[in-house]
This record gives structure tokens, C-alpha cells and sequence, in this order.
């Protein structure tokens, strides 16, 4: 009797199990539903083994003759990041801020997020090629594709962080007599800041990654460099290049990663 | 003739607040004047209404709308009335010291900053924004901070200070502020005995000193008869009782709220000298 109970007691109640074998089974359907659109074959890795293999033969060895000219595109990528970024830090602030319902009101906040939503919904591949009919080929294109998606991903980020503040001390300093903006700056800044900075070393990071891609719809940096060498089936060259972007994005992942240590 | 005639303006007026919250009635007609240069207990049992009220005081939270009055005047200025903040509610507030159970300090940003907020409601935004406050209030907060005996934490964050320290901190605000009144919510409700003797001398000295209005919130009744001469008694909303600090025996408390009076008279511990010579001085 005693160890009927206890053993009922050990293992979680029916209704628990039964959800979790539903979400297997949704999980499961849903991969299923996705496989024919998909066109998953993995046949065809077999099949097609013996092209693979000498497809990545050509990658062997990189060929790194030109390599001035790969880290020059290089540095203009990470420079269309830094800007991309700083750019979309700035922005990001007031915007970040108009967000937070605890600081605007619901008819400033709900239009401001939705156009943030849109900033973000976009790839910055997307823009990349708009900003290229708009400004011309070349690295600005690159800057301001990067601005725009990272302005609304920051804005929701900051924002987020805005909203969890302990409201206490904003209230200290509305006691004073202090205006709203003085409550922003004393009372609100004080105590994202460091979460603020984190996300804004995070984007920078993957801005960095982003930047060698948008040089593919001809927005600057690496990325042309990429492309081109990709079209033109030099693969020693690709395999070059490829090993510079890893050794960059690792470099600046790392070194971001320590500095955003020391904010938290 | 004129002087005499000239009535005084009492520092804070209250008038037939409510203040209804979605599920209950947090102040109930609550009428009260205070004098300048007044130090007045506000006691009552935890949900009362006391720090509601306060906060309507400084003009953080607004009265009910429908009730007839609910008007309150701080210095002869209005703050609110019929549910409604006064449009120049920022300078009142900056006549108005506000003191918090949990200090409120922006504990990111070191304590000198902190006190030097109390200077924001009359600096042009072109120095507030940009953080460079005039030597006169960098001097003023640091006299603040000796006055209160943490001066050699000015530098250190807020939040490295101990309980007693950051509310002292938070006092020495209200003093860069020049606040003509200070509100106090349970000031010493966080505290040690020996933190929330020196807390109370503070607000008592200032009080002497500068004529400083004070109110402050308080659980226990003994502080309240040690440093403040009248009290404010509240029970559910209502004032219960508003007289001489001294009249509160322990059978009138009993009277006033029965059961909950244990609450309200549990004694002091520790220390036995509560007064320095300094707030003796004062009361006498
Ligand atoms: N923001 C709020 N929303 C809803 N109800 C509230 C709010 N603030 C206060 N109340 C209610 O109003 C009543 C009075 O609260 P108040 O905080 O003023 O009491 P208090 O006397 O300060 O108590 P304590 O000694 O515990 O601080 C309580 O019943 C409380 O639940
Ligand atoms: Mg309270």
C-alpha cells in the first residue's frame, strides 16, 4: 500500500507527461510537415560524395598571394561595423526609450515599436541592396543597411532593459522636483548602463559577421572581394578569404566577449 | 494690526483626501494642517494608509476625483486637488524632502551624485543634463554629508553604504534640496536600533536647526514620543487621533486599535541614551 503511494508520489503527475509526449509530437509533425518543401535528400550526400570531395580538394591550399588586398577589405568591413553600430547605438537610445512603457505613454510607445518591429523584421541583406540603388555601390550602402536592422534590434533590446528597472530610485530623484528628462539621466541610465553597453558590444559582434556578408550584394568590405572570387570559381582564393573573416570575427567575438564581462 | 491679523500659512494643508485603490479604500476624508517648523509623527498599523498619504503629499500619487475637496496645499501652493496634480507640481516638489523605507538611491551612481540630485529642480537643464552642477551645490552637498557624518563615503556607490548610511545619504539630499519640508516613510523601518537612533537625531536636529516641517512614518510609538511632539494616528484611512505625542499610553493605544496596538508599542531595544545633547536641546 505504502509503496503504491510513495512510487505515485516520485514520478511527475499524468497530466505533465501527457504534455510533454504532445509537445514531442508536435516537434516531430512539424519537421515531418517541412521535409518534402525543403527538399531534404540526404541521399544525395552519398551520391554526390565523390564531387564534394573534389570540389574541396580545390579549396587546398589557400592561396594567400593577394593577401594585402584581402585584409585591406577586411579593415573596411570591420570599419562599415563600427559605424553600422555606433550609428545604430545612438538612435537606439531615444527610440530604446520611446519603447519602454514605463517611460511613454501607450499611444508614443505602440507606433514607435512597430516601427522598430519593421527594422528588425528585415534582413540587413535586404537593405544592403536597397541602400545600393539609394547611395551607390559601396561601403556607405554597407553602413547604413547595418544602422537600420540594428537600430531595431537595439531599440527593443535597450528598451527590455528599461522596462526591469527598479523604479524606486527614479522615484527618489522625481521627488526632488527633477523633470522627466532628469529622471531619464539620473534615475533610468544609471542602471541599464551596463546592460546597454553589453548589448551594444553583442551587436557589434555580429555586425562584424553581418558586414562580410552585405559586401555580397556589392555594399563594401570582404564581401565583394567574396563574391567575386566565388563567381570567378577561384576556390584556393575563397578558402584565403574565408580563413581571414574566421580569424577576424574569432579575434573581435573573443575580445568583445572579455570587455562585455567586465559591464555585468 | 497687519502682523497680527496676518494668518499663518500652514506648511502642509490636507483636505478631505480619498483614495480608493481597485479593491479598498486606502484614505477615508483624511483632513489634517501642519504648521511650519512642526515635527509630526504619522503612526498606524501596516496598511493604514501611511505611506499613501505622504506620497499624496509630495504629489507622487493622486486622490480620487469624485470626492468633494481632496485638495492638499503644501506651503500655500497647491499640489493637487480633485484628482488632478497642479501644473507647477515640479517646484513644489522641490520644496519637499522625501525620505523612503528603501532609500530610493540610484545605487550605480556615488553618493555625492546622489545628493546632488537634490539641487535638479532648480539648476537649468544645460547643467543638470550635463552633470556640472555649480561649485556652490558640489560645496552644499558635501556640507550635507558632513552634517549627516558620511562624508567620507561621498565618492563610494550608493550601494556599497550600509542601511543606516544610504538613509542618511538620502536625508542629506533633502538638505542640498533646501527642502522647507521633508517627508520621511518609515525611515528607520530597515534599520538597526543604533542606525535608527542616529537617523531620527538627524531629522530631529534638522528640524531645530533649520525649522525644517517634518513628518515622518513610524511603526513604533516609543520614537514617536522621543522625537516627535504630536502625533498622527491612522487606522484603515481614517485619522484616529491627532494630539500631543505624550497622551499615547499604552491603554490609549489599546483603545485606538485594540489588537494591533502590540504592533505599534513594541519597544526599543539596545541603547539607552536615545537623545544626544543636541536633540535634548531641541525639543526643550
Ligand atoms: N499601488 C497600490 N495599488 C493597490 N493598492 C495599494 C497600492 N498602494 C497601497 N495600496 C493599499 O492601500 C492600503 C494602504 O497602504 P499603505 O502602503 O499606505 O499602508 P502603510 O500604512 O504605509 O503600511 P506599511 O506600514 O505596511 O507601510 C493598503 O491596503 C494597500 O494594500
Ligand atoms: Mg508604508
Amino acid at each position: 500500500m505504502n509503496t503504491a503511494i510513495d512510487t505515485a508520489r516520485l514520478s511527475p503527475p499524468p497530466r505533465q507527461s501527457l504534455v510533454k509526449l504532445l509537445a514531442w509530437g508536435v516537434i516531430f509533425a512539424t519537421l515531418a510537415w517541412s521535409w518534402s518543401g525543403a527538399e531534404i535528400r540526404p541521399m544525395a550526400l552519398i551520391t554526390d560524395g565523390a564531387n564534394m570531395g573534389t570540389f574541396l580538394a580545390d579549396f587546398f591550399p589557400p592561396n594567400f598571394h593577394d593577401w594585402r588586398y584581402y585584409l585591406e577589405e577586411m579593415v573596411i568591413t570591420l570599419h562599415i561595423a563600427i559605424w553600422g553600430t555606433a550609428l545604430a547605438v545612438v538612435c537606439a537610445v531615444p527610440f530604446g526609450l520611446l519603447c519602454a512603457e514605463n517611460v511613454a505613454p501607450a499611444w508614443i510607445n505602440q507606433p514607435v515599436r512597430r516601427m522598430m518591429d519593421s527594422c528588425r523584421a528585415i534582413n540587413e541583406m535586404v537593405f544592403a541592396m536597397l541602400f545600393v540603388v539609394a547611395v551607390g555601390l559601396g561601403p556607405f550602402a554597407g553602413v547604413l543597411a547595418l544602422f537600420v536592422h540594428t537600430t531595431g534590434i537595439l531599440a527593443k533590446l535597450f528598451s527590455e532593459a528599461v522596462e526591469a528597472i527598479d523604479p524606486r530610485p527614479v522615484e527618489g530623484i522625481r521627488a526632488t522636483g527633477a523633470n522627466l528628462l532628469e529622471e531619464i539621466v539620473y534615475g533610468i541610465i544609471p542602471q541599464v548602463m551596463p546592460l546597454w553597453i553589453s548589448y551594444s558590444l553583442y551587436r557589434f559582434e555580429s555586425n562584424v559577421r553581418s558586414a562580410t556578408v552585405v559586401g555580397m550584394v556589392g555594399a563594401g568590405g570582404i564581401g565583394v572581394v567574396l563574391w567575386e572570387i566565388i563567381r570567378g570559381f577561384y576556390f584556393a582564393e575563397t578558402c584565403a578569404v574565408m580563413l581571414i573573416i574566421i580569424a577576424t570575427v574569432s579575434i573581435i567575438d573573443i575580445a568583445s566577449s572579455r570587455l562585455r564581462k567586465l559591464f555585468i | 494690526m497687519t502682523k497680527a491679523a496676518k494668518v499663518m500659512v500652514p506648511a502642509i494643508k490636507v483636505t478631505r483626501l480619498h483614495k480608493t485603490f481597485n479593491c479598498c479604500k486606502a484614505l477615508d476624508g483624511v483632513s489634517l494642517d501642519i504648521n511650519p517648523g512642526e515635527m509630526v509623527a504619522l503612526i498606524g498599523a501596516s496598511g493604514s494608509g501611511k505611506s499613501t498619504l505622504l506620497r499624496h503629499v509630495a504629489g507622487l500619487a493622486v486622490g480620487d476625483s469624485s470626492a468633494q475637496g481632496g485638495s492638499i496645499e503644501v506651503m500655500g501652493r497647491p499640489v493637487q486637488a480633485r484628482g488632478r496634480l497642479a501644473s507647477d507640481i515640479r517646484a513644489t516638489r522641490a520644496r519637499i524632502g522625501f525620505v523612503f523605507q528603501q532609500f530610493n538611491l540610484v545605487g550605480r551612481l556615488p553618493v555625492m551624485t546622489n545628493v546632488l540630485t537634490g539641487s535638479l529642480g532648480r539648476l537649468p537643464s544645460w547643467r543638470s543634463l550635463t552633470g556640472l552642477f555649480p561649485l556652490e551645490d558640489r560645496e552644499r552637498a558635501f556640507d550635507a554629508l558632513t552634517r549627516v557624518g558620511i562624508s567620507e563615503t561621498a565618492w563610494q556607490r550608493a550601494s556599497t553604504l550600509s542601511g543606516g548610511q544610504q538613509q542618511r545619504a538620502a536625508i542629506a539630499r533633502t538638505l542640498v534640496q533646501r527642502a522647507e519640508i521633508i517627508l520621511a516613510d518609515e525611515p528607520i523601518a530597515s534599520l538597526d536600533p543604533e542606525s535608527s537612533r542616529r537617523v531620527m537625531e538627524t531629522l530631529a536636529t534638522i528640524n531645530a536647526e533649520d525649522k525644517t516641517t517634518v513628518v515622518v512614518c513610524l511603526h513604533q510609538v516609543d520614537f514617536a514620543i522621543r522625537y516627535c511632539p504630536r502625533t498622527i494616528a491612522l487606522k484603515k484611512g481614517q485619522i484616529v487621533f491627532d494630539g500631543a505625542s505624550s497622551d499615547l499610553t499604552p491603554s490609549a493605544l489599546r483603545d485606538l486599535y485594540g489588537a494591533e496596538a502590540d504592533e505599534l508599542s513594541a519597544p526599543i531595544q539596545g541603547s539607552a541614551s536615545f537623545i544626544t545633547d543636541t536633540a535634548l536641546a531641541v525639543a526643550g
